[in-house]
């Protein structure tokens, strides 16, 4: 099936009843959660996974997807707004954004950003529909060694790029392994560390986990102040409409940071996040008014906006393509998946059409609707935030407690999730980064599968597996990762040095 | 001075370290060729010992607990309703068979409506019963999730 053939059928399966409901729904929830501080897309696709579990794989995934990409939509609102972003990867849209509304150009940042959003947003679905069947055909050459160093390697990229400490996001890594080894050993089927807890058996889920880290953390943090309402910026719809210059000021930033975004999107690392940021410095260095920047430059909320949009993009190739998520949001819909029988990887295109296709048409679906929905409705998104806090947190408590109870009807989860709070609270405080953890914790059972049978296959001579061609090269990108910053800041030294 | 936690919880993954590895020696560990049980784990194990063994003897010198390596934790009446906030959770999970979902429901969210700053009582308990009620119909009735009822109903 070539890509038009299968983006063709794609539209069949995504337009069908259910699927373009669960659409809707997961973009809606998505811009919410989006808007909502104290619940992101990643504690709000663990809160939703138990209830796909009466749906197909199909549905299941268009809607978790849609809150992935929805989330980057509603994120940028409350940044314009109030200044405060709803999501980490729209921190640098309230730089310039803020700036836009002070100066009463709110709805014009706004129409910016969902247009930007649109923009990239498609242009990565484009680029994901070429480039994730082409990777798919090259990882069908993938034996387990290949696997396990790109599980490998793309665990070491994601801390080492995250920023923060390396030391404590290799921590995360080797914290969330143990907790992925938890259960039954993947081949033999021996229990570990089960704490002579039968439920612990089938391993520790990652639903409470990361509902746990992202939502309960979260709550606590927040409980740290009492804060009143904020005052919201009143935007009228006719205010909506950007001005001529102003639109041509910022369609090329939306055309570059799309471009930005997804290539950063293919990256393993917190891929929305960084991807805000370059296309911002981008913006900033090639525009001929630098000094605008940071006083409401509309480039600078076109170009993040595009970014962490297309990157959400590029995050789902290696995905759909290799079966290895590499961004937390992507390693919960890798959860998904696995949950509804799914085996991801390479012939995931080729046997099960209607997942990849689906799910890459609805994704041209939903970013029509999220466009459609965010430009009349910013209003009544953003009078989210006029609830007040109380009521807010206790509702995302009472949904995240029952949320995990529903996965297994189980206690044992419910103390899991509630422990992982407590944990969260800490890292987040003390600057631990929780991507690597996540992800860390989802790729690890794979990581030992594909170790013991890379083993078994070569015989007990590691030599031979790490001298593959393309696992080599992987290992080699790996090491030039961790090491190069110390050689370049070795080398400045000696220079320095040299000058004096 | 800010509150030493890196001390503290570098320590605890250091301690979970050698427990785990503890338990990993029970587990076969196999050959090279044929890699048993314990491999994944010991290698897994012995990073994380490796890692928080560093990070806890750098925090002990004082390195990485600088102001812009932690958020500053909450102090006084903060401090305390995190606590409270965190203990609410813990009974939740304690009290949650026993007394079943209803009531620990609506006094989980009686105690967050009160600890973040909602005054009035009345409101607080209009509000914890309808969310108890509202979601135990939601969860039990329509998702079919069997949510434990506790003495006083079963």
């Amino acid at each position: 099936m070539d890509s038009l053939q299968g983006l063709a059928y794609g539209f069949g399966v995504a337009l069908s009843g259910p699927n373009l409901l669960a659409c809707l729904f997961g973009v809606l929830v998505g811009t919410v959660v989006g808007v909502l501080p104290g619940i992101g897309p990643i504690g709000a696709m663990a809160l939703l996974i138990p209830s796909t579990f009466s749906l197909g794989p199909t549905t299941a995934l268009i809607m978790l997807a849609g809150i992935y990409y929805g989330s980057m939509y509603g994120g940028s609102t409350t940044s314009i707004l109030i200044n405060v972003p709803g999501e980490a990867a729209s921190v640098v849209t309230a730089i310039d954004g803020y700036q836009m509304a002070r100066k009463g150009r709110a709805g014009a940042a706004l129409a910016v950003s969902a247009m930007g959003s649109f923009v990239a947003g498609s242009l990565g679905i484009v680029a994901l529909m070429f480039f994730a069947p082409l990777l798919a055909e090259l990882a069908l050459e993938f034996g387990p060694p290949e696997y396990f160093a790109l599980t490998l390697v793309g665990l070491i990229f994601l801390s080492g790029l995250g920023g923060g400490s390396k030391l404590k996001s290799f921590l995360m890594v080797a914290f969330g392994l143990l907790l992925g080894t938890v259960g039954m050993e993947p081949i033999s089927g021996l229990p570990r560390f089960t704490l002579g807890q039968l439920s612990l058996a089938q391993g520790v889920e990652l639903v409470p986990v990361a509902m746990g880290l992202y939502g309960i953390g979260e709550v606590l943090i927040i409980a740290e102040r009492i804060t009143g309402i904020p005052d919201l910026v009143k935007v009228k719809l006719r205010e909506l409409f950007p001005t001529a210059a102003e639109w041509k000021k910022a369609f090329p930033p939306m055309l570059r940071g799309g471009g930005i975004g997804f290539f950063i999107g293919l990256i393993p690392g917190p891929a929305a996040i960084l991807s805000t940021f370059a296309a911002y410095s981008l913006e900033k260095r090639i525009s001929k008014h630098p000094e605008e920047f940071g006083k409401g430059a509309i480039e600078g909320v076109a170009g993040p906006e595009a970014a962490n949009n297309s990157a959400t993009a590029g995050a789902m190739v290696p995905l759909l393509a290799l079966g290895v998520p590499f961004a937390p949001a992507t390693a919960l819909l890798l959860g998904a998946l696995i949950i509804h029988g799914v085996q991801p990887g390479p012939l995931l295109m080729t046997q099960q059409p209607d997942i990849f296709w689906g799910v890459v048409a609805s994704m041209y679906i939903g970013n029509l609707v999220l466009l459609i929905l965010n430009l009349p409705l910013v209003g009544v998104f953003a009078s989210i935030l006029r609830l007040p806090q109380y009521l807010l947190m206790g509702l995302i408590l009472l949904l995240c407690l029952v949320g995990t109870y529903s996965v297994n009807n189980s206690l044992l989860d419910i103390y899991l999730l509630i422990g992982m709070g407590g944990v969260g609270y800490f890292l987040r405080k003390l600057k631990f980064d929780m991507a690597p953890l996540i992800l860390a914790l989802v790729l690890g059972p794979m990581m030992e599968k594909t170790l013991s049978q890379s083993l078994f296959m070569a015989r007990g001579d590691v030599g031979s597996i790490i001298l593959r061609p393309i696992s080599l090269a992987l290992y080699s990108v790996a090491v030039a990762v961790i090491f190069l910053p110390y050689l370049y800041r070795l080398a400045a030294k000696k220079s320095n040095g040299r000058r004096k | 001075m800010p509150f030493r936690a890196l001390p503290i919880v570098s320590l605890c993954f250091l301690l979970l370290g050698i427990a785990y590895l503890a338990d990993t020696s029970k587990l076969p560990l196999g050959s090279a060729a044929k890699p048993g049980a314990g491999l994944f784990p010991l290698l897994v194990g012995t990073s994380l010992l490796g890692l928080s063994l560093i990070l806890f003897i750098r925090s002990l010198q004082g390195k990485g607990i600088l102001e812009k390596d932690q958020e500053p934790f909450p102090e006084g009446r903060d401090r305390r309703r995190v606590l409270a906030v965190a203990v609410t959770l813990a009974l939740f999970g304690l009290l949650l068979n026993p007394l079943g979902y209803g009531l620990c429901s609506a006094a989980l969210m009686a105690a967050i409506l009160r600890l973040l700053g909602l005054r009035s009582w009345g409101r607080i308990v209009l509000i914890s019963f309808v969310t108890a009620a509202l979601s135990f119909c939601l969860f039990d009735f329509l998702l079919g999730v069997p949510l434990p009822k506790g003495v006083f109903l079963s």
